[in-house]
């Protein structure tokens, strides 16, 4: 390409560099694909499993693969990839390394949304799965509308410092009145609401992946086609104005469709905290800040981490299970405090 | 020729106005300084000017249109700003952070074009950047990294530019470099520049025209020969300053000063 002439050899090095992680991530993905495959009660062999996905398995083998494992597997995938890149929008209009769906309480208002329906409507396999999702929305939808509108001021806009304390304040008063919830619920569905708050994908059938795929896979193309946006907004505001980004309008829609990737994950998976925080920030060590790579590398690690720890939570204490959101939080929280200590102020 | 008149600006913050009031126009292809003490609302205008506040009342025109009515991608064209204090986001290298410049030209998913290139490697080069290029911003001095933001607005290609204290944290032979090359993009290309800066010789030396400031109004306006004297700087700075002739431009500066002994 004529273009590419201009570039330096070492910008034609680190974009070599971050496409060859990309497929790495990529690759990582189908490794640990083959090793959830062959995990669970039931083992089988890795080549059992590739004979099945090519159609020459036994009946048994193919129903335990597409009806129990594939769709468990795509989920987890599909849900740490809306959340990490929810979290790598929020990180770029926020302007704050530390927000998350989680911290911003968009996770909690789904929950909430969700919640409340189990409480009223206690059937969860009666209900059309596909409303789940949108509750979730709704719920996430209304907080978030309620932090924007608390941290708006009229001529200054959004301060993302606000929008932080705001979520951080909004999340608190949630999850203290989902407590107050949990406890005129009846036990059978209080387990169900403390597995979900865990973070447990617990919805593993076809039709879970088919109500969530439509949002990941119109939301997260839409946010790519935004990097350049969330690369000048991560300049400031000053910056980004001078450039010609609108930002109110661009934070706005960015928002929206953070707040519907997470609000689609979490009505799945439930609560899986960290995926949002650490996806991203893993992203950006490995390719730098610039989003037309963070973005897909963020939405990879997501969703390699939430299927390791799916993963893993079906493994280790066979054959009950551990919610991936707990293994997300034991593997993350050390990650995170790492991190940390490694910051420069 | 004017290019940005402001027009009884009121500008300010949620509940207190910084600039009540204020008229004045920049003209076209020359340099203009804005001084005064802090807070005397030098910065609030400049962010009225560049759209970044809201003017509460009044409005600011670009070329007799008002700027909050145009598209703020084509404002970006043609007026670049640099604001006081910028951070770079970690793990970006000065020849990203420059390319970022570019942003208002760009569309869809940001691909640089042969043009943009050329902006983007002329920015670098003007700015004596180009042994840094590949480096990563984090990793520069602090006169460095203020090159490469300014670079950044040299690579959006505007006619205009605004630039805040663009001087500060560089040592003396720095902040001349930044002034000279401020002044050979003026010369050189016709570009408007309206600047805020603290060092008084600097703005005479380099300025066609000046804006005093004080308490959110304009208090004295012109060449600096109008502006830079001593009963202006009295009731601008509250000094009682000595003046002389600069050797190099032949403006007058400001030799010595001493606070004002006298009650106001």
């Amino acid at each position: 390409m004529k273009e590419q002439t201009y570039m330096t050899n070492s910008q034609r090095k680190s974009m070599r560099k971050n496409l060859f992680i990309i497929g790495i991530l990529c690759l990582l993905i189908v490794i640990v694909f083959m090793i959830s495959m062959n995990t669970g009660f039931i083992r089988l062999s890795p080549l059992e499993v590739i004979q099945t996905l090519f159609g020459s398995g036994t009946e048994k083998q193919h129903l335990i693969l597409f009806e129990f494992r594939l769709p468990r597997i795509i989920i987890a995938v599909l849900v740490g990839m809306g959340l990490a890149v929810s979290g790598c929008v929020l990180q770029g209009i926020s302007q704050n390394a530390l927000a998350d769906p989680g911290i911003l309480g968009i996770n909690a208002g789904a929950g909430l949304a969700v919640m409340l329906f189990i409480s009223f409507f206690p059937s969860t396999t009666a209900v059309p799965v596909f409303l789940l999702p949108i509750l979730a929305f709704t719920g996430a939808g209304i907080t978030a509308i309620i932090i924007y509108a608390l941290s708006y001021k009229r001529n200054e806009g959004i301060s993302p410092m606000r929008l932080i304390l705001t979520g951080v304040a909004i999340a608190a008063g949630i999850s203290s009145a989902m407590i107050v919830l949990t406890l005129r619920l009846s036990p059978d569905n209080y387990q169900f609401v403390a597995t979900w708050l865990a973070g447990s994908i617990w919805g593993s059938n076809w039709k879970f992946v088919l109500s969530l795929l439509p949002w990941i896979v119109v939301l997260i193309p839409f946010i790519f086609s935004k990097a350049r946006v969330l690369n000048v907004l991560n300049l400031g505001d000053l910056t980004a104005t001078g450039l010609g980004a609108s930002i109110e309008k661009e934070r706005r829609v960015l928002l929206a469709a953070a707040v519907g990737l997470a609000g689609a994950s979490v009505s799945i998976s439930g609560g899986i905290g960290f995926v949002g925080l650490i996806g991203p920030h893993l992203a950006r060590q490995l390719v730098g800040s610039r989003h037309q790579y963070v973005i897909p590398t963020a939405a990879l690690t997501g969703g390699l981490l939430v299927l390791i720890a799916d993963t893993i939570g079906r493994w280790i204490l066979q054959p009950s299970e551990i919610p991936a959101g707990i293994v997300v939080a034991v593997i993350g929280a050390p990650y995170f405090l790492y991190l940390l200590t490694r910051i420069k102020d | 020729m004017t290019v940005l008149t402001i027009d009884h600006v009121a500008v300010g913050y949620a509940n207190s106005l910084i600039v009540e009031d204020l008229s004045v126009s920049i003209p076209k292809g020359k340099i203009t300084t804005i001084i005064g003490p802090n807070g005397c609302g030098k910065s609030t205008l400049l962010k009225a000017i560049s759209r970044v506040l809201k003017t509460q009342s009044g409005a600011v025109y670009l070329d007799g249109r008002a700027i909050h009515q145009l598209q703020t991608k084509e404002v970006a064209k043609r007026m670049a700003i640099l604001p006081q204090s910028a951070n770079a986001p970690g793990g970006l290298t000065v020849f990203e952070l420059v390319s970022y410049g570019r942003f208002p030209h760009q569309g869809g998913f940001g691909t640089l074009k042969k043009e943009d290139y050329e902006h983007i490697n002329w920015a670098i080069f003007v700015t004596g950047l180009n042994e840094f290029k590949d480096r990563s911003v984090e990793a520069l001095s602090g006169g460095q990294r203020q090159r490469v933001w300014i670079a950044m607005a040299l690579a959006q290609g505007t006619e205009i530019l605004i630039l805040d204290e663009p001087t500060t944290y560089l040592d003396l032979a720095h902040q001349l470099e930044v002034l000279i090359l401020l002044q050979r993009l003026n010369e050189e290309e016709g570009r408007t520049i309206v600047m805020v800066l603290h060092d008084l010789n600097h703005a005479s030396r380099f300025s066609h025209n000046m804006i005093s400031m004080k308490n959110g109004t304009l208090i004295k306006e012109g060449s600096p020969e109008e502006v830079m004297t001593c009963l202006n700087l009295q009731s601008v700075f509250n000094i009682d300053a000595r003046m002389t002739t600069c050797p190099f431009s032949k403006n007058p500066i400001c030799l010595s000063y001493q606070l004002n002994q006298k009650n106001e």
